[in-house]
């Protein structure tokens, strides 16, 4: 009798355990299909856009951490490059951010900047890190994402060296598109990846766009 | 012996039960890869709703909107997407 009930009790334990391991999995395969991807992207580009929102995203401070380091040196040169940098990039953009959003966005950098000027960013070599183990893209997406990062990184290699017809303004263009492309694969599924990106998005482009930083990029 | 029947035939039913979610999960992450792999070649589909597996890192891709498409990985490790008629 007492060894029915205990072969009984494993047999009723066993589907338990069972179910309690799917348990842990399901959270993730439910992000899957949210179909509100395409509809959420409008909002996730036009924070993107706009880099003075990228400092009041909470999630940011919890991932930079680590890869923190070259943060200062990029931080100041950034800034340095937007006057020059800055002025194509405003007539790509006004389609994105609607006025409402502009208006609400505006008094945060105010608060802002007077309180931690510069946004934890994230250096190449963390974010393809990042990038390569975040479970929120797939392989072929991937795969296909960095595909379109040579093909960028190709087209400034052009630049520089003056084979392309190319203007930086057009390739401010092609980069803002590829960082929105990751910013829509990531923001539902990886927050904190996906606010990184947007607070590193203009050292990365600071060292894209400046030649001899790009060059120690390619060495 | 009966019992150790009994018992088999149990823990193969529970199995069988679990493991089918399971493929359904990889199926859906699948389709969901090959739908943002199409979208970001900038093809329209708008979602994969069937994929069927030609070989490794071969697909091909049943969408929404009927269209079909072929994606791959070349020879130079780049993703191609081929629209099949």
């Amino acid at each position: 009798m007492g060894a029915h009930s205990v072969r009984l009790a494993r047999i009723a334990l066993l589907p338990l355990l069972l179910a309690a391991g799917c348990a842990a999995i399901s959270p993730d395969a439910s992000v899957a299909p949210k179909a509100e991807a395409v509809a959420s992207q409008p909002a996730a580009a036009s924070r993107a856009t706009e880099p003075s929102a990228a400092p009041t995203p909470q999630p940011v401070p919890a991932v930079t951490p680590a890869p923190v380091a070259p943060k200062p040196a990029l931080q100041p040169e950034n800034k340095a490059d937007r006057p020059a940098t800055k002025a194509p990039a405003p007539s790509a953009r006004p389609p994105a951010a609607p006025a409402s959003t502009a208006a609400k966005s505006t008094p945060p950098p105010a608060a802002a900047t007077s309180s931690s000027v510069a946004p934890p960013t994230l250096d190449l070599a963390a974010l393809k890190e990042q990038l390569k183990e975040t479970k929120a893209i797939g392989v072929f997406t991937k795969l296909t994402l960095k595909n379109q990062v040579d093909d960028l990184l190709q087209q400034f290699r052009d630049y520089y060296q003056g084979k392309a017809k190319v203007t930086m303004a057009q390739l401010r263009r092609s980069y803002d598109l590829l960082l929105m492309k990751v910013l829509s694969l990531l923001q539902d599924a990886d927050q904190k990846l996906a606010a990184a990106i947007v607070s590193s998005r203009e050292a990365i482009w600071a060292l894209l766009a400046d030649p001899k930083k790009f060059a120690t990029l390619e060495g | 012996m009966i019992n150790r029947t009994a018992v088999l035939s149990q823990v193969l039913l529970v199995a069988a039960f679990f493991a089918v979610p399971s493929s359904a999960a990889d199926d859906a992450a699948l389709k969901k890869d090959m739908t943002s792999v199409i979208a970001l070649q900038g093809l329209p589909c708008g979602q994969v709703v069937a994929v069927k597996v030609n070989a490794e890192n071969d697909y091909a891709c049943s969408c929404k909107d009927g269209n079909r498409y072929r994606v791959y990985v070349n020879a130079a490790g780049r993703v191609v997407v081929e629209k099949q008629r």
